[in-house]
C-alpha cells in the first residue's frame, strides 16, 4: 500500500538573485514498512526532500500525499500537529532540546501526544535500553558524547509510534557499533510496529541493510533500485 | 502544562546570571519606586496634615455665601443646634468656632491689611494649636556671641545656627533639631541657649483683650510683645471698628504665606470690637481620620440646612495646595514612569535575546510536533516567573524600610531645613505606610512583563521550522 505520494515536486531556493533548484520534479511513491535509504553526494538535494516530506518545508511546486492526504495544503498548526501524530524525525546534527534528560528528550513527543506518565516511561526506558543507554537516562545532552546524543535522538523519533521515521544521516556520528545497533533496533521496530523509514545516508553498511536504495543527483533522481528480500 | 513549568524553570536555570540580573533590575526598579513614591506621599501626607492642622481644618461650616463673599453680614449663628449636630457626627474629633476678617494694623511705623482671626484660646489647642506657635526662643547675632564666649560649638553646629538667626522657636527642642543635634548631645549646651535666648511672650487667655501676632507680621510692623497695634475695620453691617491692642506675644507659623498677615484675638474680643455679637464667620472641624473627610463632609451637608450653612474641604479652601501636590506628584510619577520605562527595555532586550538564541531549540521542538503557542507560553512562564520574582523580592526588601522612615522621618538639618521652613514645610520627610500605591508598582511590573514580551513573542509566532533549524 502507498503510504507516500510525491508528485513531481520541485524545491528552488533563491539566494542573492540566485536560484538553486535543490529538487528538481522528483515523484516518488513509498510503501508502508519500507525501508529506503537515499543515497547521493553532497548538495544533491537528500535532506531537502527529507524535510519536505516531513512537512518541515514546503516544495516550490508538486505535491506530497501521505496517506492520501495533501500535506501541501495544510496550515502551519496543523502541520505541526501532523508531524507530532505521524512523523519521527532525526536530524543531522542531533538536535536534542538541552535542558531536558536524556529520558525526557525521548519522551518529550509522547508528552505532547497526551500519553500517559507510565506509559511515557515504559516506553521511553525500553528504547533507551535498546540504543544502550539505559546508564545515562538522567543525563542532559551536554553531557552525552555527539554519539549518545544521536542514539537519543533516535530514541526520541521511535518513541511515539510514529508512521514515518524520517532520519537524515542518522549514523554520520556513530561508530560501527552504535550503527550496527541503530540498525538492529529499526528491524525489531519494524517488524513489530510496520514503521516506513527513509534514511538519507552516505554510510555502505546502510545502504546494504535498505530495502530500496533511491539515488540523487542535482536534485534529480538518478536510480531508484528495490532489492528483494533483503528486508 | 507541568512539563512547560519544567522547561521554563530549567531554562532560568540553566541561564542562572542572565536570570538574576534581569530579576535584579526589576527588582531595583521596584524598590526604588515604591521607596520615592513612599516618601512623596508620606510627604504629601505630612504637608496636608500640617497646613490643615495649622489653620484652615479638614472641613470648614460656613454660612451659605461666606465662602464667595468673605463679608462679615455672611455670619453664622454658632448654636446649640449646631454644636450637637458637630457633636453627634461620628469621626470629629475637635471643631472650633472662629471669626475671620481682613482689618487694617497700624503703628507708628507701619500699616498693613491683615487677617484678623478670633479663637477660642483654649479650644482652638485641639485643632491648630497655636499655643505650640508662640515664641519663646530666639537666635539674634548679639546673643551668639554670648553664647560662644561661654561654651565652644562644633564647627558644623556654629555655621548651622547662623543660618537660623532671627528664627523664632518655641522650645529649643526644635533648634535642635534644625542645627543637627540629637537631643542628648544638645543637654550640653542647654543651659546656655535657655539663659541667652529666651524671649518674652504668652499665649492668650480666656478672656484676653490683646494680641498673637505673626511673626514677620511683626517684624514689618516692628512691634514687640509688650507694644500696642491699631486695628481698624468695618464691623458687622457696615459698622466702624477700631480699637487700640497689646501684644501679648508672637508667633511663629510655618507658613510664609499667613506668617506675613496672622492676627489672633480672642474670640469674645473679637465679636465685641466687630459687632457681632454671638456670631461667628466659621467653624473649623477637625477629623480622626483624614480619609473620611469626603464623606463626613458629606454626611454634615445633609444635615445641616443647606439654607444656612455650606461645608468646605481643605482642597476647597486652599486649592493652591492642592495643585501644588497634584503637580509634584505628576513629576514625581514621571520620574517613576522613566525608570520603569528603562526597565522596560532590560526586560525586552532579554525576552528578546531569550527567544533568538533559542531559535534553534524552538525549531526542533516545532519540527517534532510542538505548538508555536506552547513555546511562546514557556517564554512568558519565564518572564513571569523573573517578574513575580523580582517584584516581590522589591516589595519586601522595601517594606522595612518603608516602616522604618514612617517611623523615624528623614529631618533635614541646616540650609536645606531653612529652604523647607522658608516655603512653610516642615523639614521632615516621612514614607507613607504600606497602601494602593504598593500593590501598583507590581501591577504595573507585571503589565510590562507582558508588553515586553508581546513584540518579541511575536518572533515565534513567526518562526520558520526550516530557518530556526539552520540558525
Ligand atoms: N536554505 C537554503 N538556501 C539556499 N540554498 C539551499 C538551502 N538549503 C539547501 N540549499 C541548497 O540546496 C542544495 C541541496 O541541499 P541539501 O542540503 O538538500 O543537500 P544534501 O544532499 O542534504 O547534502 P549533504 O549530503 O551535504 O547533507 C544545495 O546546493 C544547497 O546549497
Ligand atoms: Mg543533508
Amino acid at each position: 500500500m502507498k503510504v507516500i505520494e510525491i508528485k513531481h515536486i520541485v524545491k528552488i531556493y533563491t539566494e542573492a538573485e540566485l536560484e538553486v533548484i535543490a529538487v528538481n520534479g522528483v515523484s516518488l511513491d513509498f510503501d508502508e514498512g519500507e525501508f529506503t535509504a537515499i543515497v547521493g553526494p553532497s548538495g544533491s538535494g537528500k535532506t531537502t526532500l527529507l524535510n519536505m516530506i516531513g512537512g518541515l518545508d514546503n516544495p516550490s511546486s508538486g505535491e506530497i500525499l501521505i496517506g492520501g492526504m495533501s500535506i501541501t495544503s495544510l496550515k502551519g498548526s496543523e502541520l505541526t500537529n501532523f508531524r507530532m501524530r505521524n512523523i519521527g524525525f532525526v536530524f543531522q546534527s542531533y538536535n536534542l532540546i538541552p535542558v531536558l534528560t536524556a529520558k525526557e528528550n525521548t519522551e518529550f513527543v509522547m508528552n505532547l501526544q497526551g500519553k500517559s506518565k507510565r506509559e511515557c516511561e515504559t516506553r521511553s526506558l525500553e528504547l533507551l535500553k535498546a540504543v544502550g543507554l539505559e546508564e545515562r537516562v538522567n543525563a542532559r545532552p551536554a553531557k552525552l558524547s555527539g554519539g549518545q546524543q544521536q542514539r537519543v535522538a533516535v530514541a526520541r523519533a521511535l518513541a511515539a509510534k510514529p508512521k514515518f521515521v524520517l532520519a537524515d544521516e542518522p549514523t554520520a556520528n556513530l561508530d560501527s557499533k552504535a550503527t550496527e545497533t541503530l540498525l538492529e533496533i529499526r528491524e525489531k521496530l519494524n517488524r513489530k510496529e510496520n514503521i516506513t523509514f527513509i534514511f538519507s545516508t552516505h554510510d555502505n553498511r546502510v545502504v546494504k541493510k535498505a530495502r530500496r536504495v533511491i539515488t540523487l543527483e542535482d536534485g534529480k533522481i538518478l536510480s531508484d533500485i528495490k532489492k528483494n528480500g533483503s528486508d | 502544562m507541568n512539563k512547560l513549568v519544567l522547561i521554563a524553570w530549567r531554562n532560568l536555570y540553566r541561564n542562572k546570571r542572565r536570570t538574576l540580573i534581569t530579576a535584579a533590575s526589576i527588582f531595583f526598579a521596584v524598590f526604588f519606586a515604591i521607596i520615592m513614591r513612599s516618601f512623596e506621599l508620606g510627604s504629601y501626607d505630612h504637608m496636608i496634615k500640617q497646613s490643615i492642622e495649622l489653620y484652615s481644618g479638614y472641613l470648614q461650616i460656613q454660612q451659605k455665601d461666606y465662602f464667595d463673599d468673605m463679608n462679615l453680614d455672611n455670619n453664622l449663628v454658632y448654636d446649640e443646634e449646631l454644636i450637637q449636630t458637630l457633636s453627634n457626627t461620628a469621626g470629629i474629633k475637635a471643631f472650633v468656632p472662629r471669626v475671620e476678617t481682613f482689618v487694617l494694623a497700624s503703628t507708628g511705623h507701619q500699616s498693613k491689611g491683615i487677617i484678623l482671626t478670633g479663637i477660642d484660646p483654649l479650644r482652638e489647642a485641639d485643632v491648630s494649636n497655636p499655643e505650640h506657635l508662640v515664641i519663646h526662643y530666639k537666635l539674634t547675632s548679639e546673643n551668639l556671641t554670648l553664647i560662644q564666649q561661654e561654651i565652644t560649638l562644633p564647627e558644623k553646629q556654629l555655621e548651622q545656627l547662623k543660618i537660623f538667626q532671627n528664627t523664632g522657636y518655641n522650645n529649643l527642642d526644635r533648634l535642635s533639631a534644625d542645627i543637627g543635634l540629637k537631643p542628648h548631645e544638645f543637654d550640653l549646651y542647654r543651659k546656655v541657649f535657655e539663659k541667652y535666648c529666651r524671649v518674652p511672650g504668652i499665649y492668650l487667655s480666656e478672656l484676653d483683650d490683646g494680641l498673637l501676632v505673626s511673626n514677620r507680621l511683626a517684624q514689618f510692623l516692628r512691634v514687640n510683645v509688650g507694644d500696642t497695634i491699631v486695628l481698624m475695620g468695618t464691623g458687622f453691617q457696615g459698622s466702624n471698628a477700631a480699637g487700640l491692642f497689646p501684644v501679648r506675644g508672637i508667633i511663629h507659623i510655618p507658613s510664609p504665606e499667613l506668617d506675613n498677615k496672622l492676627v489672633y484675638m480672642s474670640i469674645q474680643k473679637s465679636q465685641e470690637f466687630l459687632n457681632l455679637n454671638k456670631n461667628i464667620s466659621t467653624v473649623v472641624v477637625n477629623l480622626n481620620d483624614a480619609d473620611q473627610m469626603l464623606s463626613i463632609q458629606k454626611e454634615l451637608s445633609g444635615k445641616l440646612d443647606p439654607d444656612k450653612f455650606v461645608v468646605k474641604n481643605w482642597f476647597e479652601i486652599n486649592p493652591t495646595l492642592k495643585q501644588q501636590i497634584e503637580g509634584d506628584s505628576v513629576s514625581g510619577q514621571i520620574f517613576i514612569g522613566i525608570l520603569y520605562v528603562i526597565i522596560f527595555f532590560g526586560i525586552f532586550g532579554t525576552v528578546l535575546m531569550m527567544i533568538t538564541e533559542r531559535m534553534r531549540e524552538f525549531g526542533v521542538m516545532v519540527a517534532i510536533g510542538m505548538q508555536k503557542k506552547l513555546l511562546s507560553r514557556i517564554v512568558s512562564i519565564e518572564m513571569i516567573f523573573i517578574g513575580l520574582a523580582g517584584t516581590l523580592a522589591g516589595m519586601l526588601a522595601s517594606i522595612p524600610i518603608v516602616v522604618w522612615f514612617n517611623h523615624n522621618p528623614i529631618r533635614f538639618t541646616g540650609e536645606s531645613a531653612k529652604l523647607y521652613e522658608d516655603m512653610g514645610f516642615d523639614p521632615v520627610m516621612p514614607t507613607a505606610l504600606i497602601e494602593g500605591y504598593f500593590a501598583w508598582q507590581g501591577v504595573i511590573i507585571l503589565v510590562m512583563v507582558i508588553l515586553a514580551c508581546y513584540f518579541p513573542l511575536k518572533k515565534i509566532r513567526k518562526l520558520k521550522v526550516m530557518d530556526a533549524l539552520r540558525a
